[in-house]
Formats: structure tokens, C-alpha cells, sequence
């Protein structure tokens, strides 16, 4: 077994893979990527000369008049409706897809020679394996229908259908083989499998394809495009060349070449068709491949009614039951216990459970089989401390529960307050599982720059009687369980103390616990909370950016508690991802202002971003209504007065403006929230003043100098501070 | 320190005067007066910052919620924050309230603007 932090840092490093943006395509194609409406060529894949000729410098001198006029038809309309563009190069038939990203349109070219075709039988059959998709009764049947008829137009060796459980594990529920292959029907696959970065690209990305997994990637030229100083945004390129972790991963389960299409249900991955081929490089045309990616599609939008019916069972039930309880509880506030286990509707029935338990006032009511008395509070009180609500293996997660499997495998908890809770039990039940691959075995190699993510090279069927698990907790039922605390919460209770408990658990995620090392960057940052516990909105982070850029980020988001601590995380989240992708902080300010607005309505927050070439001293801020970054130098110190724009969640569609300056020499960069400047004696303008002073007198190593800035300022402890520091080193 | 929202008419317009520091402690005040103001008769509403002796960051995002709701009530609404009240403009020019904040600096101004809106339209 590894330890759990190296595993952690594992992930991580897999997590920072920049795979939309890895610079370089699959030899099978050519990317040009032009300028519109001029179509001069900015960046081109190094194999571009060898198909489109060598002086390669607008697509109108490449194609005739004739395909010229069909491609700018096509750009004045939908893109996804021209493509492919058939036409002629040097004489070779090649389909041209186009897509547009980072201000560019993407052209991608595709040898019609070396493709598969399905051939027109397939596609004039293509109404009937609609009709039939759509007339699928239950899940089996519809991924069945989708298996057979994706394997038929794309010619895979095996085509499966994966569905992702709530942790990522996915399970094969539907296959399509070779008859001379073994099964994978049924196999889980551990979530590591693919990353959550993976997970991401495939949500706004229907379809990837690798024809030949030992191919040799081919780099685009120039690696950065001019035009945003950052390698070309790949996420939705079909010819995106894929991280050397995939294809070591293909390598061992002796894939050759592979095809997957999203299964999306309301935004959220459900799923995937997976395509393998065994015998050799395999590449369908692009026409075969729409067609793939369009029942994939229209199957996604079918998901939700077939398996709605198929889970509604029970939904219904729970809620009838959950307004009972819930009515009883209002009727009679002072004797919640009695009204929760002596009435014709008790707890026990809100759910399907062996037993359940009731503690209110610190007194507790047993009903059902349950474990003994004195173990009860003692079981969910571990529980809840380590921060589990519900599961199935409660004697996992609680060493000293090995003797309770008969009652209480399955435990879902939720607490009311002051050690209170409610708790519903389930007995084990014996299952076995089957994956493909031992799940648990190591999967970490050491690398000369550290732990890395190795992918498995075992894939053989692996079983495993699982002991000591319940039937699991369904999403309804927790949801459920949930209302009713919280009914009784504030029923009776009062609910602030709670709520700090969750949320001082969920600010210290937010912040991070060591400052990640980055060459030639000295920082230090702090976070003092406000005296009266009660835990604010605001965050740092510091993101590394693809191109040896540092991010380093600053926000506060309005109000506090709860609520403000849920937000901030989401932002911090959304931020992390924008600035990885976006092409600078301003542009990375609009993208999360539009989920502000779009997932945070009402909410409202403010944040400056920080981005340092730590080669060069370059820094670009961005802000957005933060108060400003404080720039100090040999000849004093000044706060950036530049790159302001409104407030996160303010505005539609604001423009966020950029200040440039440079770190050289001993300078240093400050960023920090209100809660440091705002109020002392003096007001803001004392505030700011004393802590240029603070800063210009200080030491210059970040961490001493934050120490002695605080010391200067002593912010009054009423709201949360953070400041952070960096210098060059 | 005393706070106070005093109802007034300036320019003709009815007019939350905020007097005192506009602070965590303090923006529920202000807030409730906003909202009788908002669910009463008058489509216009002044909020005058002359008096106020401090605006932190959490009576910025009051003024930001306010000039929100004043939108989708369809009020007028204008901040009045003179040049003269240094700690008040400070903190407005810093977090950029005036990009969606429609700030006036005089009594005078909020005339003007009417007069413009009207002659525009």
C-alpha cells in the first residue's frame, strides 16, 4: 500500500496536465488554425507542408475557387452544419472540420484515403436505430441498442457502454464485441481511471478518437499562438494529441486504437461509449464518427427519462412520509421526540432502514433493530466527526464498528445541532463485484520530478466478495433525511452554532496548507480570522500556469457564514479553471463573472488576480472591484492603478481592463483583503497609507515582512484579514 | 458612534440621508429603509453619502445591491457622494462602484440627468 499524501500528490500533478492545451496534434490530420475573415494561417501543425504545400500562408491560395466560396458560405452560418467540407488537395480528397477557439478558426484536414467507411447502407438505416433508441423501455435495453449500432457504423472491435457511479467508478453496462474477445460486461473500473480532468474536457467535448495509439505527436508551429501569448486552446480540436499517461494506459490493456463519445445527461457526465480496437490502427470517417457522436447524443437526451422511470420507485414514497413527519414536528414543537417515535408515522419509516435512532435534548430513542444503546451515539458522533453522513461500510470508516455489521453496515446520519442527530440502520448484505483489474493495487511510480500517476497494467477480471456493506443510500433518501434535521433545527434549535462548526470546516479547505514551491518566486501569505468565529468569504490561491506562469489570486466574497463559505468555494474552484484556460486574468475576471451570474445569482464578490512570469517580472492585474495590489520598489511604493472592473456577479457582461508592471530587483507585490486596511483609526485612506509604510519599511522576504506588516497595522480583529506576499528570488 | 438614515426630499426627490458609519453593523438599516422606499410610491430615490463618515467594503455591496433592486423595482436611483467627502469617494474610486453605481457628486447633477434622460428620450 502507498500513503495516502503521496497518492494526493499524485493526482495533483495529473490534475495540473494541461490536456486541452498540449501544443502538438495526431499525425492523422493536419491543424491550421487561421485568422477570419482573412483565413491567414497564425498557427499549423508541423505536417501541414507535406499535405497543404510549403509556403503555407492564407487557405486561399490552397483551395480552388470552387471550395474557397463553400467555405466562406459556411463561416457565415453554424459551423457543425458544414462540417465536413469535402474537398481537394493536391489532388487527395480531404474532409475539412472547422471549429472556432481563441479568437482563431480551427481547420482541421483529414485524408479521406486510410479512413473506414460504414458505407451508405448504414446511414440509410440510420431512422430505424433512431426509432429503436428512442423506443428503448429500460436502460439495458437503450445501451444495449447503442452499443451494437455504434460498433456497427464505426467497425471497433468492442464498443461498451460505462456508466459513472457518484465516485467516478465506472461499470460496464453494455457491450458490443468481437465474438473472440472476453467480456467486459459488467467490469468496474476504478475512477482513477480518467481523471477528473478528463471528466471536464468530456463534458464540453462529445468525441475523441486516437487512431493509432503509438502515434508520434506532431507539434504545432508556432507552440505559442501570437495572438494570446498561450499554446492554442485544443479542448475542442479533433485531432487533440493526448497525454502520454492515456496512451500508456491504452498501451497495457493492449488497445491499439480507441474511440469514446460523452454520454451527458443535464450537463453532468453520465457516462461514456468507449470504443477499443485490438487488431491494428483503425480510424472511421469523419462521417461515420458524426454519426457515432450523434447517437451518443441523442441517447444522452434519453437518459433522463429512462432511467427517471426506472428510479422513481420510492421517491414518492419518502416525500409523503418526510411532509408527514415534518407536519408532526410542527404540531407539536416542545415534544419533538414523541412526535418523531410514538406516532402512527415514526422516523423509521421515512425510509427503507432495519432500524432507526433519535437523539433530541440528549436523549435518545431507538427504533427497529438497531445496535445497542450505548454504542449508538457513540457510532454516529465518529461518523460525523470524520465527516461521513452516509454510508454503506460504516465499520470502514469507524475501526471500533467491526462487531455492529449485523445492525448497522449501513449508517446514514445527520445532525441536528448541539450533538444531537437523527440515524437510520441497515444490515449487511453479501455482494460481489467484479473489476476489471485489482482496484486496489498501487499505482504510483517515482519519477525524477517526483510521485507520479502510473497508469494500471493489470486488467485481468478481479473479484471480491464484498463484506460488511449495506445496500446503499440513495440520493433521495439522504436528501430526505437532511430536510428533516434541518425542519428540526430550526424548529427548535438554534442552528448558528452548527453552521460554524461546517463552516469552519469548509473555510480550511479553502485555504491552502503550505504554499506550493515555485522557482524563482518567494511568497508567504496569512489568514487571520475575524475574534467572533464567525468565519468569512474570503480566499487566495495560487494557480501554476500552463507556460511557467504563476496565478496568484486574492477574493472576498460579501457576507459571511455558511452560505458565503459554500460560494467562495465554488468561485475558487470556477477561478482555477478559467485562469488555466483563459488567455490572461481580465479574460479569465468576464468567464467567472458569467457563472457568477449564471450559477451564483445574487451573490455578489470581488477578487484581484496576479499573474507573474517568473522569468521575466512581468506581472499582469486584473480586478474586480478588489481593492488594489500594492506595488513597492526600490524608490517607494504605489498601489496599481489600473486593470479595475466591477465587482463579480455586478454586471452581464462587464470588461475587465489589465495594468502591467514588472517585479525587478527586490520589489515586492502585496495583496490583500478589506478586513487589513479598512478599519483602523482613519479610516481606508489611514489604512492604506500605514500599510505602504509597513510594507516600504519592512523586511523583504515575504514571510518576515508580513509578520512585521501585521505587527504595523494590527487590523482590528472584527473581520477576517488576508495578505499575501511575493518577491522575486 | 451615532448612525442615523434620515428620510428627506433633495432635488425634489426623495432621499435616504445616511449619517455615521455605513458598516457591517449598519447596512441592515439602511437596507430597510431602502426597501420601504422602494415598495412606496415614489419611482425616484436618492441615497446622499455626504454625512456618512465611513463606507467599508460591505456598505459598497449594499449600495451595489441597492442600485440592483432599484433596476428591477424600475426606481431611479442616483448615490450622492460629494468630492469633498474624502473617505467616501476614496472607497468608491477603489472598488470602481461608479462602473454600475449611476453616482452623482452635487444635488444639482441629479437634475441634470433627469433633464438629459428626458431630452434623450
Amino acid at each position: 500500500m502507498t500513503a495516502g499524501p503521496v497518492d494526493d500528490e499524485a493526482l495533483a500533478r495529473c490534475a495540473d496536465e494541461p490536456i486541452a492545451i498540449p501544443g502538438a496534434v495526431q499525425p492523422h490530420g493536419v491543424l491550421v488554425a487561421v485568422t477570419e475573415p482573412g483565413l491567414d494561417v497564425v498557427v499549423a501543425s508541423a505536417n501541414a507542408p507535406a499535405l497543404l504545400g510549403r509556403s503555407l500562408r492564407t487557405l486561399a491560395e490552397i483551395l480552388d475557387v470552387d471550395a474557397l466560396a463553400r467555405l466562406r458560405d459556411g463561416l457565415t452560418g453554424e459551423l457543425a452544419e458544414v462540417n465536413p467540407l469535402r474537398v481537394t488537395v493536391g489532388g487527395a480528397e480531404v474532409d475539412l472540420v472547422l471549429h472556432r477557439a481563441d479568437g482563431l478558426l480551427i481547420t482541421e484536414w483529414e485524408p479521406v484515403a486510410g479512413a473506414e467507411q460504414a458505407g451508405a447502407v448504414w446511414h440509410r438505416r440510420l431512422p430505424s436505430v433512431l426509432q429503436r433508441l428512442a423506443a428503448s423501455a429500460s436502460l439495458e435495453q437503450l445501451s444495449a441498442t447503442l452499443a451494437r449500432d455504434v460498433r456497427a457504423v464505426t467497425g471497433f472491435d468492442r464498443v461498451m457502454v460505462y456508466r459513472f457511479d457518484a465516485g467516478w467508478n465506472g461499470e460496464v453496462i453494455a457491450e458490443a464485441r468481437r465474438e473472440d474477445l472476453e467480456p467486459f460486461l459488467d467490469l468496474r473500473f476504478p475512477a482513477s481511471d480518467i481523471p477528473a480532468q478528463a471528466r471536464a474536457l468530456y463534458t464540453t467535448n462529445w468525441m475523441r478518437l486516437i487512431p493509432d495509439a503509438g502515434y508520434a505527436r506532431v507539434p504545432l508551429e508556432p507552440a505559442v499562438n501570437p495572438s494570446t501569448g498561450r499554446p492554442l486552446d485544443l479542448s475542442g480540436a479533433m485531432l487533440r494529441s493526448v497525454s502520454p499517461v492515456h496512451l500508456e494506459y491504452l498501451a497495457n490493456m493492449g488497445v491499439v486504437s480507441s474511440m469514446s463519445v460523452s454520454l451527458i445527461d443535464r450537463g453532468r457526465l453520465w457516462g461514456l461509449i468507449s470504443c477499443h480496437h485490438y487488431a491494428g490502427p483503425h480510424r472511421p470517417s469523419v462521417a461515420d464518427r458524426t454519426a457515432a457522436e450523434f447517437l451518443g447524443r441523442t441517447a444522452s437526451l434519453l437518459l433522463r427519462t429512462v432511467v427517471a422511470e426506472s428510479e422513481l420507485d420510492g421517491v414518492v414514497e419518502v416525500a409523503e412520509r418526510a411532509a408527514e413527519l415534518s407536519a408532526a414536528v410542527g404540531r407539536t414543537p416542545r415534544a419533538l421526540g414523541a412526535a418523531l417515535t410514538e406516532q402512527e408515522v415514526t422516523v423509521l419509516d421515512l425510509l427503507p432502514a432495519a432500524g432507526a435512532a433519535v437523539r433530541l435534548g440528549g436523549q435518545l430513542r431507538l427504533l427497529g433493530t438497531t445496535p445497542p444503546a450505548e454504542r449508538v451515539t457513540q457510532l454516529i458522533s465518529a461518523l460525523l466527526d470524520a465527516g461521513v453522513s452516509a454510508t454503506d461500510s460504516a465499520s470502514a470508516r469507524v475501526p471500533g464498528a467491526a462487531d455492529l455489521l449485523d445492525t448497522a453496515s449501513g449508517v446514514l446520519a445527520v445532525p441536528v445541532g448541539s450533538g444531537d442527530f437523527l440515524a437510520w440502520f441497515r444490515p449487511e448484505t453479501l455482494r460481489e463485484v467484479t473489476w476489471g483489474g485489482n482496484p486496489y493495487e498501487s499505482k504510483v511510480a517515482q519519477t525524477d520530478a517526483g510521485p507520479r500517476l502510473s497508469p494500471r497494467r493489470s486488467f485481468a477480471a478481479w473479484s471480491e466478495i464484498v463484506r460488511g456493506t449495506s445496500r446503499p443510500w440513495r440520493e433521495h433518501e439522504v436528501a430526505a433525511a437532511r430536510a428533516l434535521a434541518g425542519h428540526l433545527a430550526a424548529a427548535t434549535l438554534n442552528r448558528s452554532e452548527e453552521d460554524n462548526r461546517l463552516v469552519g470546516a469548509l473555510q480550511r479547505t479553502l485555504l491552502l496548507q503550505e504554499l506550493p514551491k515555485v522557482p524563482g518566486v518567494a511568497m508567504a501569505a496569512r489568514y487571520v480570522p475575524s475574534a467572533e468565529d464567525v468565519v468569512g468569504g474570503d480566499w487566495y490561491d495560487l494557480v501554476l500556469l500552463p507556460g511557467g506562469k504563476l496565478a496568484v489570486v486574492l477574493g472576498d466574497v460579501a457576507g459571511h457564514g455558511l452560505a458565503a463559505a459554500a460560494v467562495t468555494a465554488q468561485l475558487r474552484h470556477a477561478l482555477r479553471a478559467h485562469l488555466l484556460r483563459a488567455a490572461g486574468p481580465a479574460a479569465a475576471l468576464s468567464l467567472i463573472n458569467e457563472v457568477t451570474g449564471a450559477l451564483l445569482p445574487g451573490e455578489m464578490a470581488t477578487v484581484v488576480v496576479a499573474e507573474l512570469d517568473p522569468r521575466t517580472g512581468e506581472v499582469i492585474v486584473a480586478s474586480a472591484g478588489h481593492l488594489p495590489a500594492l506595488h513597492a520598489h526600490g524608490g517607494g511604493a504605489e498601489y496599481v492603478a489600473g486593470g479595475r472592473g466591477p465587482a463579480l456577479g455586478v454586471l452581464d457582461a462587464p470588461t475587465y481592463a489589465e495594468a502591467r508592471l514588472t517585479l525587478s530587483g527586490d520589489d515586492r507585490l502585496v495583496l490583500f483583503s478589506d478586513g487589513l486596511v479598512e478599519r483602523g483609526r482613519g479610516g481606508l485612506e489611514r489604512g492604506l497609507a500605514a500599510l505602504s509604510e509597513a510594507v516600504v519599511a519592512g523586511p523583504v522576504a515575504p514571510e518576515p515582512l508580513l509578520e512585521s506588516v501585521l505587527g504595523a497595522l494590527a487590523p482590528p480583529n472584527t473581520d477576517d484579514v488576508t495578505v499575501l506576499a511575493l518577491t522575486r528570488s | 458612534m451615532l448612525f442615523v438614515v434620515e428620510r428627506r426630499t433633495i432635488a425634489g426627490r426623495a432621499a435616504l440621508t445616511v449619517r455615521g458609519e455605513l458598516d457591517l453593523s449598519t447596512t441592515p438599516q439602511l437596507e430597510e429603509a431602502a426597501d420601504e422606499a422602494f415598495a412606496g410610491p415614489d419611482a425616484e430615490l436618492v441615497i446622499d453619502l455626504t454625512h456618512t463618515t465611513f463606507l467599508g467594503s460591505s456598505g459598497a455591496r449594499t449600495l451595489l445591491g441597492l442600485t440592483r433592486r432599484a433596476r428591477s423595482a424600475g426606481v431611479r436611483f442616483h448615490v450622492l457622494a460629494p468630492h469633498s467627502n474624502g473617505p467616501v469617494r476614496l472607497t468608491i474610486d477603489l472598488l470602481d462602484l461608479g462602473a454600475f453605481v449611476p453616482l452623482v457628486s452635487s444635488a444639482s447633477e441629479i437634475r441634470s440627468t433627469v433633464a438629459d434622460r428626458d431630452g434623450g428620450t
